[in-house]
């Protein structure tokens, strides 16, 4: 029996070895284990004949070979699942630069909103309040208010759009009018900035809008200097632009300020050496300033002894279109999608 | 305006060893902006005065003639086809490397030695138009060069030397003069040049005018706010001709063409003083025993005059004229008539140097479309004293250049003149606390003064106060307030030489924008979550939209004067440009999702106030979302914009309703409508348009839309409170349910009672809806996923069964629902 028992050990172990696959290898399983007809079954069956003592030896004798051989079959298949696993880097391989399908669509900011969002969070961070106003504006507000008389030539009809049968209301042909407003309701110390559309009566080109967006920005407090106003200046544009710029001072009128500035920056594109970007001047105009005219002070309802200010404005949409190298400014109104799904 | 530099130095002793550039920043930094600089030489470069030594005919072509020319250094061959080339003529040779331009025509060329017809040719004698000189030598027959041997120059001399080009030209940009009547002529410049360079500054010397009495000027001022100064004199004996050489190199260098030597000198001293001048011919104004009236009046209404371009102008009464005593003769400030203009019979002429009111000029020149270099500086606000100057100037200019001319009448002069002159008072703590720095009392008083103020110091050291007196060209608009005498100081110590300082601030947060904050969050939730694009209309709607959407214009507002009539009415809503849009793009896009932030106009609704004091409102204006979607083959488009609703609610913690409602918009599927409310407030619409509408918007597909006011919105965002819900430590149990119901009942009402019906249901989700196959006509099926749970214990079978049932039943009930197995 004992030899029996190695005699079906060894072939157990050459029929598994020689097995070539997983069902293969269940059919050497059957031929051994099978319930019944498996060869170690029928032996196994034959230790009922035998005596106890005998019983007792060689059925240690037979567990000890069954684990042996499950140990084989156990081995092999293993061995069998090992090579599927390692199989499936083929087997299962897809295309991993393919996108999803169907693909999802991606939605997208305007670049306006995208530019705006980007200097509100910056002028938020010093301490500005982010306000909005009326974009159709009474005469007073746009033109008076911000010391703007009658008989200037920005209240003519070519560079301001009039609203019929309502010879006092304008379209505001900047943010400026909400300095006055802002004043009236919030008083001082005031730290604002105002974003939005503005309109000019003014025929559409490339570079030319009649609807246009500007920020502009005002500060109100005791004692403000040009020095203040430079240096608040100097602080936002690296802010923007993420590192120090060389700027210069220059005279520029605008009503609702005394005295006014025009504002260059270093040409970032050649660093001053003159190039087409700056048109070979070394500077760019960037930012029209000045501190708040006493008469503007005076209309938000302020004493223009005690309080004095700066202001100053930022061409965003122009900014805009520096910043994404858009040439035509039609396209930011074009509601093109092709364009849109850029930004 | 063009400034010459030369003309400059006349006032000026500048430094040689100071560039025009030099000079042309220093301006920009502290007075105007200088747009650019041009060489006048430039153009002339590699181009010299020549000597033709000899002329020998072309072998190969008898047009063309092979010319010796003596250009100093050498003598070179150049082969020439001028009709009237000689030997011994000067001429202009350009040389190798000069740029010309062929036949006058096209770009600039640059010159390289050549062959013509196999004959070597170095360099080029050119023709008045090959060198952009045309207008200084008319040519009289096509192929003729010219000829400069009145030139005394030697061969070889530069031509911009020969012919005097050899002036630097300053471009200022207009705009930033604007403010500045004093800074139209080269006196006004010089003065800032002289101060910033710390010269002296010469007064602006004239002889008298000796006045004749062999005929009589009288001039009258109907009004005496149309001109607060009229000055005028009639002087004989003149002969036209041309100006001499100095005076038409400055015309030219500043872009003037030289026309006559009367007509020069106008313009010459309006260069010079800023102040604009006219010249009557004396002979065409009417006169009655020599004597000779000059009206300043107003036009009467459909008066007629032809302007100097020749143009016959139909005048208004609120036009200036200038008039004898039977006809307008000039536009006042703006152009002078033709019939009296200067010809070259003309022996006699009036001379007029005047104020004109410069807001009436301006409105003038607008309304008639014609502006001139005398209009542009009379709307300034010109110092009416520079009148008299100017007059004085021009008739010194004749004598010099015409010595048989003298003045034959009294000088006429007419108006009242008043200019602010100060005093400003000003305390030097003022001066500094503006400038953020401290500039000495000294320092402060010799900018002023070199700007030709008058400064009076008086008070104790460190409280000192500057009385200022104006002077009367800086006194018609421009300085008026403490602010402007900073401002002269400031830029003239240099704007460049302030150190600066920052601000110090109380440490407060600002204060949020609300409707910002619901802006964001709604782009982020569209573009972000949703797929949605951003775009951004106009505010101005087309006529034909609104009649597409049989709108009434009436409800809108108008603009007085829009660009184009295209796009003359304010938006009521985003819904019309919108549209547009998703035309525009279904075409080459499948899918078109886009949204706008805007504001839109309500003229019937209160908004802002006019002004803080008065009680008049601006129409309403509020910030609406609109949100368009269309899709090939999306026959429901709705449910996706309403989904895209319900996501921006849910991101602000708003709960946005879809409240079925019934409209009778006519652009509107009926079928397809809904309120959209938030709590118990209405805050927009959602629809899908109607097909009828969309097809005639050239659409073939359905379009849905959306329009909430984001306003509203962020009223009711100010109360929301999101809070946190405990989870629950036992396992929820989930159980669908389906039934059969007639296609009208609502989601919205089976749901309110799905979750409303017992306390163990924590939510019920609609999973599906189908109709059509194996479900009757007008019948639908719908499958709701309920989930269930308890905070306090595990739930048994028993009793979701219990709860199912009684769901079952009230379905039925309630709603005649078949349940489905």
């Amino acid at each position: 029996m004992i030899e029996k028992l190695e005699q079906i050990k060894k072939e157990a172990r050459e029929a598994s070895n020689n097995s070539s696959s997983l069902e293969e290898l269940e059919l050497v399983r059957e031929r051994f284990f099978s319930r019944k007809s498996g060869e170690f079954t029928v032996l196994a069956k034959g230790m009922k004949d035998l005596s106890d003592n005998e019983r007792k030896k060689i059925g240690q004798k037979m567990n000890e070979v069954k684990s042996e051989i499950e140990a084989f079959f156990d081995h092999k298949k293993n061995e069998f699942e090992m090579k599927v696993w390692e199989a499936i880097a083929v087997t299962e391989a897809i295309d991993v630069t393919q996108p999803k399908l169907p693909t999802p669509g991606h939605g997208h900011q305007h670049p306006m909103t995208i530019v705006h969002t980007e200097l509100e969070e910056l002028f938020t961070s010093m301490g500005f309040t982010v306000l909005d106003g009326p974009e159709l504006e009474s005469e007073y507000y746009n033109f008076d208010a911000l010391n703007i008389p009658g008989t200037h030539p920005a209240r003519d009809s070519q560079d301001t759009f009039f609203i019929k049968n309502h010879p006092e209301w304008v379209m505001r042909t900047h943010t400026s009018p909400v300095q006055v407003r802002a004043m009236q309701k919030y008083g001082a110390p005031l730290r604002a900035v105002v974003s939005g559309r503005c309109f000019r009566n003014e025929s559409t080109d490339a570079s030319h809008e009649h609807t246009f967006y500007q920020m502009e920005g005002i500060v109100i407090d005791r004692h403000i200097s040009i020095a203040h106003l430079i240096g608040v200046m100097k602080e936002l544009l690296r802010g923007v632009l993420r590192k120090d710029v060389e700027v210069r001072l220059r005279p520029g009128y605008f009503p609702f300020v005394e005295p006014g500035f025009e504002l260059d920056m270093k040409c970032l594109v050649c660093g001053g050496a003159g190039c087409g970007a700056c048109k070979h001047s070394g500077w760019i105009e960037t930012l029209p300033c000045g501190l708040v005219h006493p008469k503007v002070i005076e209309a938000g309802g302020l004493d223009p002894v005690e309080w004095t200010g700066f202001a100053f404005g930022l061409g965003s949409m122009r900014l805009c279109m520096q910043k994404y190298g858009i040439e035509d400014i039609r396209h930011l109104h074009g509601g093109n999608l092709s364009f849109l799904e850029q930004f | 305006m063009n400034i010459s530099y030369k003309w400059l130095k006349q006032y000026v002793d500048l430094p040689d060893s100071l560039t025009p550039e030099e000079l042309a920043h220093a301006l920009t930094m502290s007075t105007v902006e200088v747009e650019g600089i041009h060489h006048q030489a430039n153009a002339f470069e590699h181009m010299v005065v020549g000597v033709i030594v000899r002329i020998k005919k072309h072998e190969n072509a008898d047009a063309l003639k092979v010319c010796d020319v003596d250009i100093g250094s050498e003598v070179v061959q150049i082969v020439c086809g001028g009709s009237n080339v000689r030997e011994g003529m000067k001429v202009v040779v350009a040389k190798i490397g000069a740029r010309v331009q062929w036949h006058g025509e096209g770009e600039l060329v640059e010159l390289k030695p050549v062959k013509i017809r196999g004959v070597e040719s170095v360099g080029m004698i050119c023709g008045a138009d090959e060198i952009g000189l045309l207008d200084m030598f008319p040519k009289s027959e096509e192929k003729e060069i010219l000829d400069v041997s009145k030139l005394k120059v030697k061969a070889g001399t530069p031509l911009a030397t020969a012919l005097g080009f050899d002036d630097v030209v300053i471009e200022v940009d207009n705009k930033s003069i604007n403010h500045r009547p004093d800074l139209w002529g080269h006196y006004g410049i010089a003065r800032e040049v002289a101060a910033r360079y710390r010269k002296k500054f010469p007064s602006y010397t004239v002889p008298e005018i000796k006045e004749g009495s062999d005929s009589k000027l009288r001039v009258s001022i109907e009004n005496a706010g149309d001109s607060m100064k009229y000055t005028a004199v009639m002087m004989d004996g003149i002969v036209i001709g041309p100006s001499p050489e100095n005076i038409q190199q400055r015309l030219r260098a500043v872009g003037i063409r030289p026309v006559n030597n009367i007509v020069d000198i106008t313009n010459y001293v309006m260069c010079d003083l800023g102040q604009p001048m006219h010249a009557f011919d004396t002979s065409k104004v009417k006169s009655q025993k020599s004597k000779v009236d000059i009206q300043v009046r107003r036009a009467k209404a459909g008066e007629k005059l032809t302007t100097l371009d020749q143009k016959e102008r139909i005048l208004d009464e609120s036009m200036i004229v200038i008039a004898d005593a039977e006809k307008v003769i000039a536009l006042a400030g703006v152009m002078g008539g033709q019939d009296t203009e200067i010809t070259n019979a003309t022996t006699s002429i009036i001379f007029e140097a005047a104020h004109f009111n410069p807001i009436s000029i301006r409105k003038t020149s607008t309304t008639l479309g014609l502006r001139s270099d005398s209009s542009a500086r009379f709307e300034k606000s010109l110092d009416p004293h520079n009148c008299m100057y100017a007059l004085k100037r021009a008739v010194e200019l004749v004598y010099e250049i015409c010595p048989t001319a003298r003045v034959v009448s009294s000088v006429a002069e007419k108006g009242k003149v008043s200019v602010f002159k100060g005093p400003i008072t000003i305390s030097k703590s003022f001066i500094d606390t503006k400038m953020g720095m401290v500039v000495s009392t000294k320092e402060c008083v010799r900018i002023l003064e070199s700007l030709g103020f008058g400064v009076k110091v008086v008070g104790k050291k460190d409280d000192e106060v500057l009385k200022i007196e104006v002077p009367t060209w800086r006194g018609t608009k421009d300085i008026t307030i403490a602010e402007d005498i900073v401002e002269e100081i400031a830029r003239m110590y240099g704007y460049d030489n302030i150190e600066t300082k920052l601000p110090v601030f109380a440490i407060t947060p600002p204060q949020r924008n609300e409707l910002r904050f619901i802006e964001r969050s709604v782009r982020t939730t569209l573009s972000r979550e949703r797929g949605f694009t951003e775009t951004l209309n106009y505010s101005f709607v087309s006529p034909q939209s609104l009649q597409l959407l049989e709108l009434d214009p009436i409800s809108h507002l108008e603009l007085d004067n829009p660009i184009a009539s295209d796009r003359p009415y304010l938006r009521r809503s985003l819904l019309p440009n919108m549209l547009e849009l998703v035309e525009r793009n279904s075409h080459t896009h499948d899918e078109v999702g886009v949204y706008e932030i805007g504001k839109v106009f309500i003229p019937e609704d209160p908004g802002p106030r006019e002004s803080e004091s008065g009680d008049n409102l601006l129409p309403r204006q509020d910030t609406m979302l609109g949100i368009a979607y269309a899709k090939k083959g999306d026959e429901t488009p709705f449910f996706v914009v309403a989904d895209a609703l319900r996501s921006v609610g849910a991101r602000l913690g708003i709960e946005l309703y879809i409240d079925p409602a019934v409209t009778g918009l006519s652009y509107v599927h009926a079928g397809r409508y809904a309120k959209v409310m938030a709590h118990a407030d209405h805050v927009g619409e959602v629809f899908e348009l109607h097909p009828k509408t969309a097809q005639e918007y050239g659409m073939a597909g359905r379009v849905a839309y959306a329009e909430i006011n984001l306003r509203a919105l962020s009223e009711l965002f100010r109360t929301v409170n999101t809070t946190y819900r405990p989870l629950s430590m036992y396992p929820p149990v989930e159980r669908d349910i389906a039934f059969m119901v007639d296609s009208s009942i609502l989601h919205r009402d089976v749901h309110e009672i799905l979750t409303a019906i017992d306390p163990l249901i924590v939510s019920a989700v609609l999973f599906d809806v189908f109709e059509g196959k194996n479900i009757p006509k007008g019948k639908k099926s719908m499958a709701y996923r309920l989930t269930y749970q308890s905070n306090e214990r595990t739930l048994e079978t028993k009793e979701i069964d219990e709860v199912q049932k009684k769901i079952e039943k009230f379905l039925h009930e309630r709603f005649h629902a078949e349940i489905r197995e």
